[in-house]
């Protein structure tokens, strides 16, 4: 086991991937259905981040902020400024929720959002997200935990085939659906909090960008606690599991750091098989899983020669490593943006906190870096092959449908790693 | 660090033409819940981050920066290492928030000094940094003592306004700090500076190659292809060009005052607003020779250019188009499509500044429809004026779906470039794929279930 180190000798980051609590804030209120994310920050804040997720996911993003100034940054605790928010948004939307998030800059003058909600009479839940802690996966899981301590309401009883699922932040949202689909097919009926699969799939309807257009409804977050299982995937969403678990005691924990590659999906269905709602394997899973048998072995002689680096979100990077290493990639580098405990656990990596200087530092023994569209011109400065993963992708269409999760999504990934891969080769060799 | 009463100037700007309507207190009133838009810091950056020999530090926590870097293709004509595609910042941490974040913005620069040797460096202060009161201004001094290189702090925290302000703000930084530093090796004929257009996709180069011709030298830029050695010299120029933004029009006004240079505010957006650009340069250095090598080049280019339309205006023939923009576009765009022989019927004006309405009324003549409220008439104004294209912003494609009509986002130039002649021929060509194109039809297809 290879001790995690961190890049704490740096002062600064120089080409930074890593993303801040707000923004994973955000993209959790964007997955309750008619929510409206008000960011409790300066202007910039929210504009950033929509115009960041506008172009990542080419959807409208409903957010609107506060917009604290000089004057209000000193003299109001936040009492004037969301108030005044909320007022001003319900002139124009009747929103479901009100997802309300601290900056940096809000939660460094002190604004206790806790006593300030408390006077306002519509749906809301606010988290505190500053920006100089933490990251994209925490801010995400801090929200989807305010949502569930804020309104689900405490049970004692269970439904059997009840189960809620907690995605990472990075699963994209066909992977949130597929995912879904899979426990469905085990004989579940599944509720995922947040749920960008049916808010941010990138699909064409009448009413656009005013509030979330999609995703959980609040009704069913509210009764979320007769679920008999909840099911975690990714690290950062274990301390969401708990507070679901805390509204019933009743309710059984599965948890999972990642779903990507056989190791991961086998484990999962053993466990499914175990709870035993259906008493046979669906016959699709069985086919895919036979499937990515075949792909493991069609793609190992292109990534047995491949050696990557990874610059991602920890819960993503993970899943995405142990796919490759399982067609026998081998991993030189895993850049994460933040620390996470799961790190140390990896096998044959030594985990770097870090930034995209670190990772190009990397490129001598890199053919294949994964990471987001920042890394495309230090891929292309060192002849690189360059898988796009993360936030943002700026630069291709589609991203939402991009599925690496389970038997299937596996066989996608290791077919294009392992092409890139190919690719780059056949280019270096003329 | 601005005095409040600077900020209020920046904001009353007098050259700005809301000073002329009482309704309209400042340029950016912010309205919680109710506001679109970027912060101050936001604007800085957009106009600063083009000079690409300059390294530029974000001091705060990781939205700042994180969020923001590389989203814009400003292009340089840099070798080697491009510092508008790059990123620093201090990602300040809770520790530095409690106990300042001096020590780190100071190692931060030697970091970068000794790492990448830029010829300047920017230091950007952010709502976080100013709020807890880091000494950015002594930091940078020391630093730029130390390195014998300009260090310069722009103070234009997000939670000041808007993006013109913070775009005012670096003006006025860049005004203060660097312009005046330097003299250049040798002052050309017909010296220029051109303020405001950052060559987002290369629009600077579609018609810096045709003032070259003329004799008249870009001697700096604020800050297109920019170079921090250049605009120290600035005050070295004859004339100020204004390209197509308002947010920096306090630098030249104030450039005036002090160096006695005046200024022209000019669009390159279209073909008889950049002859009219073109013109307008010339005729300011009052040169009888210029003038006419300047009338010479312009019949040459719009001849040429014409030609090459030609195809297109017979394609375009009794096409109608509606405009669902803001700012200077709500003009601009409607100039460039009646070049192709297109009729503009309608544009909107709801994110206009007043100028910007009466331009746009100059354009669309006594019957072309300003829109308030797009939102609300868009639809019913493409039926009743039968137009053929929208031309809006993502959150209007529906409503060209479901009118079967064309659809064409306006953010498209954020990817390539619709400036000058040339840029024009590249939006006929993009304007001809859309109308050809039946994926407007294919997807407005009723369901199966539905039928």
């Amino acid at each position: 086991m290879e001790q995690v180190t961190t890049a704490a000798r740096k002062p600064l980051q120089v080409n930074p991937f890593k993303l801040s609590q707000p923004m994973g804030a955000t993209l959790a209120w964007l997955g309750v259905n008619r929510c409206m994310p008000l960011m409790h920050g300066a202007l910039g804040c929210a504009s950033f981040t929509k115009v960041f997720y506008t172009r990542h996911f080419c959807e409208p993003i409903a957010i609107q902020t506060t917009a604290v100034d000089d004057i209000t940054a000193v003299l109001d605790g936040g009492d004037y400024s969301i108030a005044e928010a909320i007022t001003n948004i319900c002139k124009k939307v009747t929103p479901a929720l009100i997802g309300l998030n601290s900056t940096g800059l809000t939660e460094t003058k002190g604004d206790d959002l806790c006593r300030v909600t408390q006077q306002i009479d519509i749906p809301l839940v606010y988290a505190n997200t500053p920006d100089y802690e933490g990251g994209l996966e925490s801010g995400w899981a801090l929200t989807a935990k305010a949502l569930i301590e804020q309104l689900v309401s405490a049970q004692s009883t269970t439904v059997a085939k009840k189960m809620v699922l907690l995605p990472h932040v990075s699963l994209q949202p066909i992977e949130v659906e597929k995912i879904k689909d899979f426990l469905g097919d085990f004989g579940f009926e599944v509720y995922a909090i947040p749920d960008l699969s049916t808010s941010l799939d990138g699909y064409l309807g009448e009413k656009q960008g005013a509030l979330s257009g999609g995703g959980i409804e609040v009704d069913d977050i509210r009764t979320l606690a007769d679920a008999a299982w909840v099911m975690s995937v990714g690290e950062s969403m274990l301390k969401c599991a708990t507070a679901l678990q805390a509204k019933n005691p009743n309710m059984q924990h599965l948890h999972f750091d990642h779903l990507n590659g056989l190791h991961a999906t086998d484990a999962l269905v053993e466990k499914l098989l175990a709870i035993g709602l259906v008493s046979q394997p669906p016959a699709k899973v069985v086919r895919w899983r036979q499937r990515l048998q075949d792909a493991l072995i069609d793609s190992h002689f292109s990534l047995g020669q491949t050696k990557i680096t990874v610059a991602l979100e920890p819960d993503h990077g993970i899943g995405i490593v142990q796919a490759l290493q399982e067609a026998g990639a081998r991993c030189s580098g895993f850049i994460s943006s933040v620390k996470a405990q799961h790190l140390a656990t990896m096998e044959n990596v030594t985990p770097l906190v870090g930034d995209m200087e670190d990772m190009e530092a990397l490129h001598p023994t890199t053919d294949l870096f994964i990471s987001n569209f920042h890394a495309e011109r230090i891929a292309h400065r060192h002849g690189k092959a360059l898988m796009l993963r993360g936030f943002p992708n700026w630069e291709q269409v589609g991203n939402t449908l991009k599925n690496d999760v389970l038997y299937e999504g596996s066989c996608y990934l290791l077919f294009e790693s392992a092409n890139l891969a190919t690719e780059q080769r056949a280019k270096a060799d003329h | 660090m601005h005095k409040r009463s600077e900020i209020n100037e920046l904001l009353m700007e007098s050259a700005c033409s809301h000073s002329a309507d009482p309704n309209k207190k400042a340029c950016n009133k912010m309205t919680p819940g109710a506001t679109t838009g970027g912060c101050a810091f936001e604007g800085a950056q957009i106009s600063l981050f083009p000079y690409a020999d300059a390294a530029h530090l974000v001091h705060g926590p990781i939205t700042c920066l994180g969020s923001s870097w590389e989203t814009r293709a400003t292009c340089t004509s840099v070798d080697g290492l491009d510092f508008t595609q790059m990123g620093f910042t201090t990602a300040i941490s809770t520790t530095d928030v409690v106990f300042s974040g001096e020590q780190k913005l100071w190692d931060a620069i030697q970091y970068i000094m000794e790492h990448y040797s830029p010829n300047a460096l920017f230091v950007y202060a952010t709502c976080v940094t100013a709020l807890i009161g880091d000494d950015i201004d002594t930091v940078c001094n020391k630093a730029q003592e130390r390195y014998q290189l300009p260090v310069v702090a722009v103070h234009a925290p997000g939670f000041l306004g808007g993006k013109n302000l913070g775009s005012r703000l670096a003006g006025e930084t860049v005004l203060k700090k660097l312009i005046g530093t330097a003299e250049p090796d040798s002052i050309p004929q017909f010296p220029i500076n051109l303020i405001g257009d950052y060559n987002v996709t290369g629009d600077m180069w579609q018609y810096s190659h045709l003032l070259d011709e003329l004799g008249i030298t870009i001697l700096s830029t604020l800050s297109g292809d920019g170079r921090v050695s250049k605009i120290r010299t600035a005050h070295r120029a004859k004339l100020n060009v204004i390209v197509c933004a308002k947010s920096l029009i306090s630098l030249p006004r104030k450039m005036e005052q002090k160096y006695g240079m005046p200024y022209i505010s000019v669009s390159f957006y279209g073909m008889r607003d950049t002859s009219d650009a073109i013109r307008q340069i010339a005729i300011s250095f009052g040169d009888a020779e210029l003038l006419q090598r300047t009338e010479q080049l312009i019949k040459r280019e719009e001849s040429a250019l014409l030609e090459k339309l030609r195809p297109y205006r017979q394609l375009f023939v009794g096409k109608k188009a509606v405009i669902n923009t803001g700012g200077n576009k709500s003009w601009s765009i409607a100039a460039a499509l009646q070049d192709l022989g297109i009729e503009v019927v309608a544009t909107s004006v709801k994110k206009a500044t007043a100028d910007d309405s009466e331009k746009a009324r100059q354009y669309l003549g006594p019957d072309g429809i300003l829109i308030t409220n797009p939102g609300a008439e868009q639809a019913k104004i493409i039926d009743e004026k039968k137009a053929d294209i929208l031309l809006a912003g993502g959150r209007s494609l529906y409503t060209a779906i479901k009118k079967g009509i064309c659809f064409i986002d306006v953010n498209q130039e954020k990817k390539k470039s619709y400036g000058a002649y040339n840029g024009l021929l590249t939006l006929a060509e993009d304007i001809k794929n859309s109308l050809e194109n039946p994926v407007f039809r294919c997807v407005g297809k009723e369901a199966p279930w539905n039928k």
